[in-house]
């Protein structure tokens, strides 16, 4: 519940890290695989609170593979209804997927704990 | 009797009779501890606040608090305002069938907007999609007794389920879930799993009022607020105050049956006879939580929280899994603090909302249509009672 605020702060905090050289700051989130674009290499994924929708724009590096159940799998893998867990920090350019799990299907469901 | 004796005696009357009384819609569930009983009046003050753009309102909004819309008979209750959602149901794409606009400002797109707003973009609502292929109107539900809702195993609801109807009854409840994966409950088509996540979301798309969880305002059409129509700092609700929100609504009691009459009985008789049961399940139990008064206790919710086909004529918006024609069974507890129904306020009466039920509720609606008058009537006297 506290992933859309977590992603704000990613949004607000760049300048203030840059200036002190720190890493950059990174967060986790866990939706629904929106849409998959392997040509530009970037996946939209929605998630939220309640009745507030959101969607996340990553962008994928090239050498990221997407794991599923310990293997590694190529973007062209994922699904649009795919649950996906991924940690991504912020660059000049947006955000930026460091890790993504396939761990499930909307469909099928994932568990009560995100 | 002395005095100090003929008191006591009194006192501990007026207890047993206060113990006994049953709950008043808008009442705390009954055997809280008085700190619980101190949340839920701390609550219903955030719950009755009215906000304006400086304490946080819009600027997009459908209320100005939550009072505005649950407000009938009292805080908690049902309301008269009937809100504007809508989604892109495309079966048979490339993508979800589902798409819920969540990149252009919906599902729930805002019917009013703050004064900086209008001056901004001249608008009076937030526009709909042109991606919409549907447009749902929604009414407020009752939200009494949520709390009982929220402590109700993922388990007890799954048992429910039967998505391929192998029992063939003619009714196949499935569950929708959230983008995560978790049970969705909460909602016309149960996308929202907890009652925490439901009020949460309802502070920001409802009264555009940003909170810890969500601290961002909503877009316009996916399209970020102009520069100063915005002026109250974000969080515009601390945690402090969103904890509070939460422990009034889920600690309200649902509103205990009425006595049933003669009439009543034949009409529970004629329900359970014409198959409603297999949807509107009378009872379900709750499990473990950390407040005694809503763990393994028993709320007569008259749901499954399951998505259930209800034909072409009911279908608008997709939501999650739920496709157009899907909704949850909608619980009927506190459906006689109502007077109109169905999730758009199509029906008048009661009766009209049985009629309309059709898919999955075809078999029920056709057996209480060739009931006689009398036991539609009854029918109709027991759901009064709820």
């Amino acid at each position: 519940m506290t992933r859309i605020a977590l992603i704000v702060a990613c949004l607000l905090v760049p300048a203030a890290a840059g200036a002190q050289q720190a890493p950059p700051p990174h967060d986790s989130l866990r939706g629904a695989v929106r849409t998959v674009d392997p040509r530009a290499r970037t996946v939209a994924v929605t998630t939220g609170v309640g009745m507030a929708l959101r969607v996340v724009q990553l962008r994928v590096p090239t050498e990221l593979r997407v794991s599923a159940g310990g293997a590694a799998l190529p973007l062209t893998a994922l699904q649009p209804g795919d649950i996906v867990r991924v940690s991504f920090g912020w660059r000049p350019a947006g955000l930026v997927a460091y890790t993504i799990e396939r761990v499930g299907r909307m469909t099928d469901g994932a568990g009560r704990s995100p | 009797m002395k005095p100090a004796a003929l008191t006591w005696a009194v006192g501990l009357a007026l207890a047993a009779v206060g113990a006994c009384r049953r709950p008043q819609p808008g009442d705390p569930l009954p055997g809280l501890s008085a700190a619980q009983r101190d949340r839920f009046t701390q609550g219903r003050a955030v719950f009755d606040s009215t906000f304006t753009p400086a304490t946080g309102l819009g600027p997009l909004f459908n209320a100005d608090g939550c009072k505005e819309c649950h407000e009938t008979p009292v805080s908690g209750g049902t309301g008269d305002e009937v809100e504007r959602h809508a989604t892109a149901f495309h079966p048979g794409g490339p993508g979800r069938p589902c798409d819920e606009l969540a990149a252009e400002g919906g599902p729930v797109f805002q019917k009013r907007v703050t004064p900086a707003l209008h001056a901004a973009l001249n608008i009076d609502s937030e526009p709909v999609s042109p991606h919409a292929t549907a447009i749902a109107a929604r009414t407020t539900p009752v939200i009494l007794g949520f709390g009982l809702l929220d402590a109700v195993p993922d388990s007890v609801i799954l048992s429910y389920a039967d998505p391929d109807d192998r029992n063939g009854d003619g009714i196949s409840g499935r569950p929708n879930r959230f983008f995560d994966g978790r049970l969705g409950r909460f909602g016309r088509k149960a996308l929202v799993p907890t009652l925490r996540e439901f009020n949460e979301g309802a502070l920001s798309a409802e009264m555009g009022i940003t909170s810890p969880a969500v601290p961002n305002e909503e877009t316009v059409g996916g399209r970020p607020l102009p520069a100063g129509t915005d002026p109250a700092p974000d969080p515009e609700l601390s945690q402090e105050a969103t904890d509070q929100l939460d422990a009034f609504v889920r600690l309200l009691a649902p509103p205990a049956a009425q006595q049933l009459t003669s009439e009543a009985r034949r009409g529970r008789e004629a329900f359970a006879r014409v198959g409603c049961p297999g949807c509107h399940v009378p009872a379900l139990r709750t499990g473990d939580s950390p407040i005694a008064a809503l763990r393994h206790r028993e709320v007569a919710a008259y749901t499954d929280l399951l998505l259930h086909d209800m034909g072409p004529q009911l279908a608008d918006i997709c939501l999650g899994l739920a496709t157009p024609s899907e909704f949850r069974t909608e619980p009927l507890m506190g459906v006689r603090l109502k007077s109109e129904f169905l999730h758009d306020a199509r029906a008048k009466t009661l009766e009209q909302a049985i009629e309309l039920h059709a898919g999955e509720a075809a078999g029920p609606r056709d057996r209480f249509l060739g009931l006689p008058a009398g036991d539609r009537a009854a029918l109709v006297a027991f759901l009064k009672t709820l």
